[in-house]
């Protein structure tokens, strides 16, 4: 506990978490807005249109509203996680945080549960939001709130399953790649087009070598998210549980060859 | 526990094999309770990454490190026990000074008060508000000071405490590890600044090479080589002077300023030779063994040879 509270201390007495905060309030902001003119667009088609248009069902678009801002608050908070374990060592504080405790996989656990507690209040934050902005969306296009539905909670409860494993895979990355520069550069680079990229060339891997290679690109940790979060697009692909396993799997490996690298490393 | 002067802290056989250097060579030394003991050696020598894996933070190839008896590692809140200066400037950019020393006291399960008794301690009370950035290489030095006295620790160890000091703030180090060992803790401090060290130091560790090249209290080490007196003689018959000193059965050595320097003779002597054979003295220096000459013989031809 003590190294919980110190380590939340360490992010509370720094500008960077409010940084960060300020940045994902216009992020959301602008997320809510686009998936507000998808939806006036889609709501103009019929469902065959819908279907055409790549656009998904009505409850995939609504799913989309309540978890608004998703996508961008991922993403800081991967980098923020990333940055409690990179900034030791670009601030040169490792020495003293191992210093006070030696056993340096505490440190990390710490880090680990301070990561999650950031994951979970910006779920916690933008869930909010979307909880009191989405209904006033959906009136203005004469939709009802769709609150009563099951698949809106299950849409925001596997929202923030996502945002805590990508927590816990942020911190594994940032004790893997420790430079601050690279672990946010490379973060941001696999995060935002990671999935398009990869995608790519799975296809081709999938075209020209070994056709089960497609069956692979579940691999990629953008792919497993919306595979967890959105379900299956196409016949197919693998069942939603196979997403969440994929990112858990993920960070636990990172986690604990961190772990083990952070132990072992000598400081200084 | 308060038995005085037992080893505080207990290196043995340490071994620190880099891919290529061998940065500490089987290297053994004591550190006793109730004494300043200096660490020393040539820039390279193996100092840090001796006191680093004597914190645990570097994990030595062979041989232990232990404080009390038990590893670094293995103590229980070890900030309780070992105060550590490493480097001055280990503390996050925009946190400021009061909050770094908070994040330890949280860690370490002190209270928050401590940083501020701390703080006080070293003087920095009414700039503990201040973002470490805004602080001086003094400033930073006496903040490293206050991070180490949080535990109220009975073994301190400091690499370079003096760097970036100016000369009241060596004298306030000073004064303050004098104190620190005066109340029976150990203080195992490293550095370059010999001069300071021989009016700070009870015992001295000298390694080159990540060898340990003499241990001991500082009078010993000084008296192994205090046998050998020079003295330094100007004058402007130097051939007539170095003729004599020779037939009195003294070795004499012309220095590059043209100055001669005679070993194994008292200035007394030197001043009789020369008074006998009619020559005009304008200089005579007895020069006593320091440390610093001490070290520079103990260590000369070592820092190289890596």
């Amino acid at each position: 506990m003590n190294l919980i509270s110190a380590e939340l201390l360490k992010l509370r007495t720094t500008a960077l978490w409010w940084i960060f905060a300020i940045i994902l309030v216009p992020l959301w902001g602008l997320a809510l807005g686009f998936n507000w003119l998808t939806m006036n667009a889609a709501l103009s088609l019929s469902e065959a249109d819908l279907e055409e248009a790549g656009l998904g069902d009505l409850e995939r678009l609504v799913s989309g509203l309540y978890t608004s801002g998703q996508f961008s608050g991922v993403l800081l908070v991967l980098l923020l996680s990333a940055i409690l374990v990179t900034s030791e060592f670009f601030h040169l504080t490792a020495t003293s945080t191992f210093l006070t405790t030696p056993r340096r996989e505490r440190v990390i656990i710490a880090k680990m549960v301070v990561a999650v507690i950031i994951a979970v209040v910006v779920w916690l934050f933008t869930t909010v939001l979307n909880l009191a902005l989405s209904p006033i969306v959906l009136g203005t296009m004469d939709q009802p709130t769709y609150l009563g539905e099951p698949f809106v909670w299950q849409a925001i409860g596997l929202n923030g399953l996502a945002f805590v494993l990508w927590s816990l895979l942020g911190v594994g990355a940032g004790v893997l790649i420790r430079s601050q520069i690279g672990a946010t550069i490379t973060l941001s680079v696999v995060y935002v087009i990671g999935t398009q990229v990869l995608s790519v060339i799975f296809v081709v891997l999938s075209e020209f070598v070994w056709e089960p290679f497609m069956d692979l690109r579940v691999l990629v940790p953008t792919f497993a998210s919306d595979l967890l979060i959105s379900g299956p697009q196409l016949p197919d692909d693998p069942p939603r549980w196979v997403g969440g396993v994929i990112l858990i799997g993920y960070a636990a490996v990172m986690s604990v060859i961190g772990t083990l690298v952070t132990k072992r490393r000598d400081i200084g | 526990m308060s038995r005085p002067n037992h080893a505080e802290i207990s290196v043995e056989h340490l071994t620190k094999q880099y891919s290529k250097v061998r940065a500490v060579d089987d290297l053994s030394f004591t550190v006793h309770a109730g004494r300043v003991t200096g660490f020393l050696g040539p820039n390279g020598a193996g100092k840090t990454t001796t006191l680093r894996m004597v914190l645990g933070l570097v994990t030595p190839t062979s041989g232990t490190a232990t404080i009390g008896g038990v590893r670094y590692v293995d103590l229980p809140d070890p900030i309780r026990h070992v105060g550590a200066i490493l480097e001055a400037s280990s503390a996050h950019r925009g946190r400021s000074a009061r909050n770094h020393l908070r994040v330890i006291c949280r860690a370490a399960g002190l209270p928050d008060r401590r940083a501020d008794e701390v703080l006080e301690m070293v003087g920095l009370h009414t700039v503990g508000g201040r973002k470490f950035k805004g602080y001086s290489l003094g400033m930073k030095q006496r903040l490293g000071i206050a991070a180490a006295m949080l535990g109220d620790p009975r073994v301190l160890i400091l690499d370079e405490p003096a760097n970036g000091l100016d000369p009241e703030g060596i004298r306030w180090m000073r004064d303050l590890l004098k104190a620190f060992a005066a109340e029976g803790r150990a203080v195992l401090v490293s550095s370059h600044l010999l001069g300071e060290m021989q009016q700070l130091a009870d015992d001295v560790v000298i390694i080159a090479a990540g060898r340990l090249i003499r241990q001991g209290p500082v009078s010993d080490v000084l008296g192994e080589t205090a046998g050998v007196a020079k003295v330094r003689v100007r004058t402007p018959q130097a051939e007539q002077l170095s003729a004599a000193l020779r037939d009195a059965q003294l070795e004499v050595a012309v220095q590059p300023d043209g100055s001669l320097q005679v070993l194994g003779a008292e200035p007394a002597r030197v001043g009789n030779v020369a008074f006998t054979a009619g020559v005009e003295l304008h200089e005579l220096i007895g020069e006593a063994a320091d440390l610093e000459r001490v070290f520079l013989e103990l260590t000369a031809g070592k820092a190289g040879a890596r």
